[in-house]
């Protein structure tokens, strides 16, 4: 009995010796660390919510993180270890903070203006020759990108301030997640009509009072008091579209420079707007909202694309964010006609990053099979749609989409034809779909057609001087303010309750504050102590 | 040379944790105050800061909403820990216990909790002020209750019957004796109330769903874009808070305030 347990230790420090051995090699100075800042909660992190699809599953049953099977990959592929340094950020402006205090990174994951913002000033390195070589089997994204994004990225100049700068987006960045904006509501309570005759307005509507929300962060809100500001130029505008007198394309930017304007005036009319939308709103929210309309708290959740795919998700498996049944409605997502606000996060490089091991990275996530596994943990959408020639996994993503949404003609309730040739430049990209899905709920929430995206804008960075005063004029629209006369008289009475305090705290001690003594023994004895 | 162990070789760590922790980050704060984007020395955050309506407003409000939920935590703490210390009860430990548990458990967990029963009743959304104020005195009741109890308790019980001796009644004996001897910790209670309901943003966040901005949620979002202003705003805040806590007397180092000071 004991001889066998000591063959067993035996046994099980020579199997150790092998770990101990690699654990030593990782220490050398041949294995590669990528530093990658992105998104909390936004890549596969393996384990309960990822997909299951046909990768190998850990020794304990769980699935893997994407980032060993990252490492994996590319010590299979280039032959040298790699280590990923993997951390997260809230915000954009958390991520830029931690830039200024001088963290170093090879990859950031930050959204548009701030990729904007960071090429503007000079953070970036662009992406090499080689990232951009279809014919390169490992280089995923150039060869399974979305052919919408790949033109949007082409298409846009990243520096706006600098006129001589013709560089693009596409030099400094890869596309991640995309999505648009618009409002999830609770069909019981809002009618779509009506809805949809309001667009933006809805968040001023006096019917909504106290049932609407926009986001916690002033870009957002910004976008929404600028559709309601400059309603009349963008209906008038969306009419000559419609008449053929404006080509898509000419349509679409002068939709954006509309959609992008910050100068004085407009920055004081939109003040207006925004106090309208201030006491006509519920709350400034930035998860809370999710769950107060599955609750039924609110009826209209200014949102984006993704979060309304979960919380559609979750009304229509009748459970809160907590997992308990609701009796709630299912919601609907809708995209106002007039105009959308389009976003994405991409991957960027700052200067001295390993731009080897950080395209390895973005190509990695890049490959279809990866896309779908992080599509589905996330629940955005990706902007790789897979290359129509590629035998192995160019039909993935769209499979993936067909799976979630496809009908047969014949069963299904009311199916309409939904085309999303533009974004996967595929002829196959045409199916039967409900047609409450495509036009209500998380289809069209997903991939939007192409008439809504060509009505949707991005918005730029603002550049320093608009940024600032942007600021300012949130931070005016969110707090309370006082008449100058109000603040006057509060400083003096808290002036007058210091001089009370004082005097009762040292006026024996002063003699012009000297409070005279109700009997003198008291006084007298209180000097003796001293 | 021979080192001499002495009790000052002792200070050292703690010395390097306030150099580090306490001094330097002062002096950081200090200078972004006083500096512009371009690191040059000026005044411009100071200037703007009182020649701007909006955020001399915040202050007030944080200030008036602070003095409301400290005078609020101090009504009805006072009457408890009072009862408590003079109660003759065996387990009046467990009475204690049940005010103060509440603090072990998550913050974020009981706020949302409070969330959930002010939408119950219909008052979420409605009434932003008081869900605010009404969160921070469930919030920062303990804080209150512990510095008063722990000063009413260390009251010799023969102050009492002197007291009585002498003829006082119930009254008298409350405004002469227990009310002068329990001001250290009605000072430190204040302290420990005031300036995190001056700051505390979470609960005017949830509870008053982001429509009420409190002094705290300025500083944090000035330091996601103008980390200068965000300084100066933190450098105000901290007179404030030096200032009442000097008035309170929370820096007299005599006997009684000692225990009173958690």
């Amino acid at each position: 009995m004991k001889k066998r347990r000591i063959g067993a230790l035996t046994l099980a420090s020579l199997a150790l010796m092998p770990t101990l051995l690699s654990a030593a090699g990782c220490a050398g100075d041949d294995t590669i660390v990528l530093r990658v800042f992105n998104w909390e909660e936004y890549i596969d992190l393996g384990g309960e919510g990822s997909y299951e699809y046909d990768y190998e599953v850990n020794e304990d049953g769980s699935a893997p993180a994407m980032i060993e099977d990252f490492e994996a990959w590319y010590e299979e592929t280039y032959g040298t270890p790699i280590r990923v340094e993997y951390s997260t950020f809230g915000t954009n402006e958390d991520m830029y903070n931690q830039l200024q205090l001088g963290d170093e990174y090879d990859l950031l994951c930050p959204s548009e203006y701030m990729i904007m913002k960071l090429a503007a000033e000079d953070y970036l390195q662009p992406y090499t020759d080689e990232f951009f070589d279809p014919s390169v089997e490992e280089n995923y994204y150039v060869r399974h990108v979305s052919p919408y994004i790949r033109n949007m990225f082409e298409s846009n100049r990243i520096n706006r301030a600098d006129e001589s700068d013709t560089s693009t987006w596409a030099d400094y960045a890869a596309g991640y997640m995309w999505g648009v904006t618009g409002f999830i509501y609770n069909p019981e309570y809002v009618d779509e009509e009506e809805l949809s005759a309001l667009g933006w307005n809805a968040m001023l509507a006096p019917q909504y009072n106290n049932r609407v929300t926009t986001k916690d962060n002033v870009r957002d809100s910004y976008f929404v008091a600028l559709a309601i500001l400059y309603q009349d130029e963008i209906a008038a505008l969306a009419q000559q579209h419609t008449a053929g007198e404006l080509a898509d394309e000419e349509y679409n930017a002068q939709l954006a420079a509309i959609l992008n304007r910050t100068d004085d005036e407009t920055i004081a009319r939109v003040e207006e707007v925004m106090n309208e939308m201030d006491a006509n709103i519920y709350s400034y929210e930035t998860d809370t909202g999710k769950a107060d309309i599955v609750s039924g708290r609110i009826w209209l959740n200014f949102a984006w694309s993704g979060d309304a795919v979960y919380a559609m998700d979750l009304a229509e498996a009748g459970e809160d964010e907590e997992g308990n049944e609701t009796e709630q409605a299912l919601l609907n997502f809708f995209i106002p006609e007039e105009c959308a606000n389009l976003w994405f996060d991409g991957w960027v490089m700052p200067k001295g990053a390993n731009t080897q091991a950080a395209q390895a990275f973005v190509n990695f996530l890049s490959r279809p099979d990866n896309a779908v596994r992080n599509m589905y943990y996330i629940g955005y959408s990706g902007v790789i749609s897979g290359d129509p020639d590629d035998e192995e996994y160019g039909s993935l993503v769209l499979d993936y989409v067909k799976d979630c949404y496809e009908v047969d003609e014949a069963e299904a309730e009311d199916p309409m034809e939904y085309d999303l040739r533009y974004f996967f430049g595929s002829e196959d990209a045409v199916f039967m779909a409900e047609r409450e899905q495509a036009e209500q709920r998380q289809l069209q929430a997903h991939y939007p057609t192409e008439d809504v995206t060509l009505r949707c804008a991005v918005m730029d960075y603002y550049g320093e001087e608009a940024n600032e005063a942007i600021n300012e004029l949130w931070s005016r629209v969110k707090s309370e303010s006082l008449d100058t006369w109000a603040i006057v008289v509060i400083c003096v009475g808290i002036v007058l309750v210091v001089a009370a305090v004082l005097m009762l705290k040292f006026g024996n001690k002063i003699d012009f504050f000297r409070i005279p003594p109700k009997k003198g023994y008291k006084r007298i004895q209180q000097r003796n102590l001293d | 040379m021979r080192l001499h162990f002495s009790r000052k070789i002792l200070g050292i760590p703690y010395a390097v944790f306030l150099v580090f922790f306490v001094i330097i980050p002062m002096l950081v704060i200090l200078f972004y105050a006083f500096t512009d984007k371009e690191m040059h020395l000026s005044f411009t955050n100071f200037i703007q800061f009182f020649s701007d309506p909006t955020k001399l407003s915040t202050i007030v409000y944080s200030l008036v909403i602070a003095f409301i939920t400290t005078a609020v935590c101090l009504a009805i703490a006072y009457p408890v820990a009072y009862i408590l210390a003079r109660s003759k009860m065996k387990k009046k430990f467990v009475i204690l216990l049940l005010f103060v548990t509440p603090m072990w458990i998550n913050f974020v967990l009981r706020i949302n909790a409070i969330r959930e029963l002010l939408s119950w009743v219909g008052l979420l959304g409605e009434a932003n002020y008081f869900n605010t104020i009404f969160g921070m005195v469930y919030d920062f009741l303990p804080f209150m209750i512990l510095p008063l109890y722990t000063t009413m308790l260390k009251i010799d019980e023969s102050l009492y019957e002197a007291s009585s001796d002498l003829g006082a009644g119930g009254f008298t004996t409350f405004t002469r004796v227990t009310l002068p001897l329990s001001m250290p910790g009605v000072a430190s209670g204040i302290t420990m109330v005031f300036l995190p309901s001056m700051t505390n943003y979470v609960v005017s966040d949830m509870l008053g769903n982001s429509k009420v901005t409190i002094i705290g949620k300025f500083i944090y979002e000035y330091f996601g874009t103008n980390w200068h202003m965000g300084s100066m705003v933190a450098l105000i805040l901290l007179i404030v808070v030096f200032l009442s806590t000097w008035l309170t007397g929370g820096f007299r180092e005599d006997e009684t305030v000692r225990g009173a000071n958690l």
